[in-house]
């Protein structure tokens, strides 16, 4: 499937960059005026029927919505160079969750099939205002399954997907065909499967997309990747250094993490992050000194790894304003959500 | 009443030696001829002084040493070969149509990632007072020098990132901010992180700082992983902080506090690694901080050979170092004895990597005691991309502020390019190990390099 119209477009305004920042601080500090325009209108309700969608398809699959944690001592350090809020709690410090991974695995623990409807905040990069996928206050379903592995996951994953886009075709069809001339395809699981190592060669060679085995593949990349397919594709078995400590490695094959991520079609970029999770303690610190961090901060999740050992959970997140922005064919999130917020412009509502 | 005597006499003698931390550090390090620089600048390459000025002065090598020393040397043992035939001085002849002088010998490189004038590099100072004190006006002549300027560890922690915690101590963005905004076209900044500032995340803070943006869109930002430092491997920084400071930092440090004194110890972790940590860690940096440069510095380390392999496989772009000379602001005296060894077998290990093949993308850099041309120099042959430096930086800066390092700065320079145009090249790149031999066999065959007295053996 080609590039979207829209992703095109965004594409051609970050190329000036000076215009596209104050194309955005506009855009943002003036959100309530395009809030009230038919298209946003529409594509507010839209996303009350997504997040309706994902609860019905989780409630019925076994699911249990459980309340996320906003604050704790500490929070997901894997967000890629994005830096945590800290604050003062009563003498100690406490961050706002990045995400809400380490909950996940204690609510695993307790009810085995759970999801987050969750609050994230993340003070992201100032270059990340030109991807078009990055808020600094974003919401994601997060979930996490006892006992499960990544390819469950991966199969709740594409399950999901296809009943949501379903969900809000039959609902919402011929609006967003008229308002937002969007039309979806009927997707069918299962999605095609690359591993990180073939995505790679199959890049590098075929698809003439270089980068370094390794590293993250690059957006460029992603975006020739999403492109060459229908349906959105899984990236499976990433090397392991480029993700959080809490991917598991597999003890098979040192190196490899048991994770995925999901990518939307026509160039919307990552949808979902995935993996079984790291439940060796000696593992788990071993993977937090990568950070350069001292373990001691994460005593608490350590402890309950220990006690609650072997606690073997996947999961995954998925993004409500990507997902918004992915259905919707938006430029980016920042029009998928109101009250927008993204690195460095203020002030905003 | 015998006891007691002895006992007044072992106290006056630990009295006695608590006086010769300052005598020893005057005595042994080359502080005196530090000072002599940053007050003259390029002068000061010359050996005149008010007694023997020139016209007057009849000089020579100096053979002798004050004191017998303990280990080996870049001074001891390295010489430097210049050639009667120079055949790249008749090249540069052709270039410039007329005789080359040691002005036109170029010292601009890349290192570790950034544009440098020449191969020094302020090496990451922390936060104990005396670097502190001294770190704007290093901040400023580095800049204007053109050279890599480092900030070291449990700065932002202890001095605080953007306001300052302590009266009379610059804060980390003060320091990070006189260099970047002084920089030209040449220079970088590099940055330390303890265990204790990834508590704050650092490096995350810097990462999404607005003020620091464009530099980081320049390429103009390093990060530097800290596995040791040559006066205490294995240790974490140690520094004395004013009791009043105790309840700010008690949750992240290791506070020894006796009750009694104005000044409580406070200790940091060294921060434990393995290979597998360090390789994981370069490339999480690589995936979560694209934009920046990443420096690892090592303390005198047996496996320092495993390291480098890492770093050069990982993409990292340079690996300091620190021999046990490496300077301090504190640490324990049997530190500083007996753990690691001496900047020359840093460097060897810089000139067997270079013969396995790291080449020049990975910068290697030796630091502890290199303070003259003649460092840079002999460095550059056996294989170091640059040299890395502390107290000289600090001395000059005690002498004479901002302009002192600049005068520093400026007769190490005229002395690289000295010492380089009379090995008759011109350029910083076109050192090699044959530019130098040693004067002790054994030292010659664990380098690879000339037995100074072998060098007759020429057929003619």
């Amino acid at each position: 499937m080609p590039l979207h119209p829209a992703v095109r477009e965004l594409e051609s305004m970050v190329a000036d960059k000076e215009r596209y920042r104050k194309f955005l601080q506009e855009w943002l500090r003036y959100s309530w005026r395009w809030a009230r325009d038919d298209k946003y209108k529409l594509v507010f309700r839209i996303q009350a029927s997504i997040l309706h969608a994902i609860r019905e398809k989780l409630d019925s699959m076994g699911f249990v919505e459980v309340l996320p944690p906003i604050i704790g001592p500490v929070t997901d350090p894997g967000i890629r160079g994005a830096k945590q809020v800290t604050f003062d709690f009563y003498g100690h410090e406490y961050k706002v969750m990045s995400s809400a991974i380490l909950y996940k695995q204690y609510m695993a623990a307790s009810l085995e099939k759970i999801y987050f409807v969750s609050p994230n905040i993340r003070l992201e990069p100032l270059d990340s205002i030109y991807t078009g996928r990055h808020l600094v206050e974003f919401f994601q379903v997060d979930l996490e399954m006892y006992n499960a592995t990544y390819h469950d996951a991966m199969k709740v994953a594409e399950e999901l997907f296809c009943y949501v886009v379903k969900y809000v075709k039959d609902v919402h069809g011929r609006e967003l065909e008229d308002k937002l001339k969007r039309s979806l395809p009927d997707f069918k699981p299962p999605f095609p499967r690359y591993t990180y190592k073939d995505a790679h060669k199959i890049l590098c060679t075929e698809l003439n997309c270089k980068f370094e085995y390794g590293t993250e593949i690059p957006w460029e990349c992603e975006k020739v990747l999403s492109t060459h397919h229908d349906t959105p594709v899984f990236v499976t078995d990433y090397p392991r250094g480029a993700r959080g400590f809490y991917d598991r490695e597999d003890p098979t094959r040192p190196g490899i993490l048991l994770d995925f991520d999901m990518l939307y079609p026509e160039g919307f970029g990552e949808a979902i992050s995935g993996a079984e999770r790291e439940y060796e303690p000696a593992k788990v610190i071993q993977r937090m000194r990568e950070t350069g961090e001292d373990p001691n901060k994460y005593r608490w999740y350590l402890e309950m790894l220990k006690e609650l050992y072997p606690l073997r959970t996947a999961g995954f997140g998925i993004g409500v304003e990507r997902f918004t922005r992915y259905i919707c064919g938006l430029r980016g999130v920042w029009e998928s959500r109101p009250y927008p917020k993204v690195a460095g412009i203020a002030p905003t509502p | 009443m015998l006891f007691s005597l002895v006992g007044l006499h072992l106290r006056l003698l630990g009295k006695l030696r608590l006086l010769t931390g300052a005598k020893e550090f005057i005595k042994d390090y080359p502080a005196a001829e530090i000072a002599r620089r940053a007050l003259k600048g390029r002068d000061a390459i010359y050996p005149f002084g008010t007694l023997t000025e020139y016209g007057t002065a009849v000089l020579g090598s100096t053979v002798t040493l004050p004191r017998y020393p303990r280990f080996p040397s870049l001074d001891t043992t390295i010489i430097l070969l210049p050639p009667a035939f120079t055949p790249k001085r008749l090249d540069k002849m052709v270039d410039l149509l007329r005789e080359p002088t040691f002005e036109d010998v170029n010292l601009e490189c890349e290192l570790g990632g950034f544009k440098v004038a020449m191969p020094v590099v302020a090496g990451t100072m922390g936060s104990t007072a005396i670097a502190s004190k001294t770190s704007i006006p290093i901040a400023k002549a580095c800049a204007k020098m053109g050279i890599i300027y480092g900030i070291g560890e449990n700065v932002a922690t202890v001095r605080g990132y953007s306001k300052r915690l302590t009266r009379g101590h610059p804060c980390f963005k003060e320091r990070l901010m006189t260099y970047l905004t002084n920089i030209d076209k040449y220079g970088g900044v590099i940055i330390q992180q303890s265990v204790e500032d990834a508590y704050d995340e650092l490096w995350n803070k810097v990462y999404s700082d607005k003020d620091v943006e464009p530099y980081l869109d320049e390429g103009r930002i390093g990060f530097e992983i800290k596995i040791g430092q040559g006066a205490k491997p294995g240790l974490g920084g140690i520094i004395k902080i004013p009791r009043e400071q105790i309840e700010k930092l008690k949750q992240k440090y290791l506070i020894e506090d006796t009750g009694k004194e104005k000044f409580v110890t406070r200790y940091s972790v060294p921060g434990t690694y393995t290979e597998d940590i360090l390789r994981g860690m370069i490339r999480n940096m690589r995936t979560n901080y694209p934009r920046v440069r990443i420096w690892i510095k090592l303390g005198p380390f047996k496996d320092a050979m495993k390291v480098i392999k890492i770093a050069f496989e990982e993409g990292a772009h340079a690996v300091v170092i620190d021999g046990k000379e490496g300077g301090t602001a504190m640490a324990p005296c049997v530190a500083m004895q007996h753990l690691g060894y001496p900047t020359l077998v840093s460097l060897s290990f810089i000139r067997r990597a270079r013969m396995l093949g790291i080449d020049n993308k990975l910068s290697l850099l030796p630091a502890g005691r290199l303070y003259d041309g003649s460092h840079v120099v002999k460095s550059l042959a056996l294989g170091a991309s640059g040299i890395y430096m502390g107290r000289p930086l600090v001395i000059s800066a005690l002498v004479k502020g901002e302009q002192g390092v600049v005068n520093y700065l400026e007769s190490v320079k005229i002395e690289t390019q000295m010492l380089i145009s009379a090995l008759g090249k011109y350029d910083v790149h076109e050192v090699e190990p044959d530019d130098v031999a040693s004067l002790d066999l054994n030292i010659a065959r664990a380098l690879d390099i000339k037995w100074a007295f072998e060098l007759a053996q020429q057929d003619i």
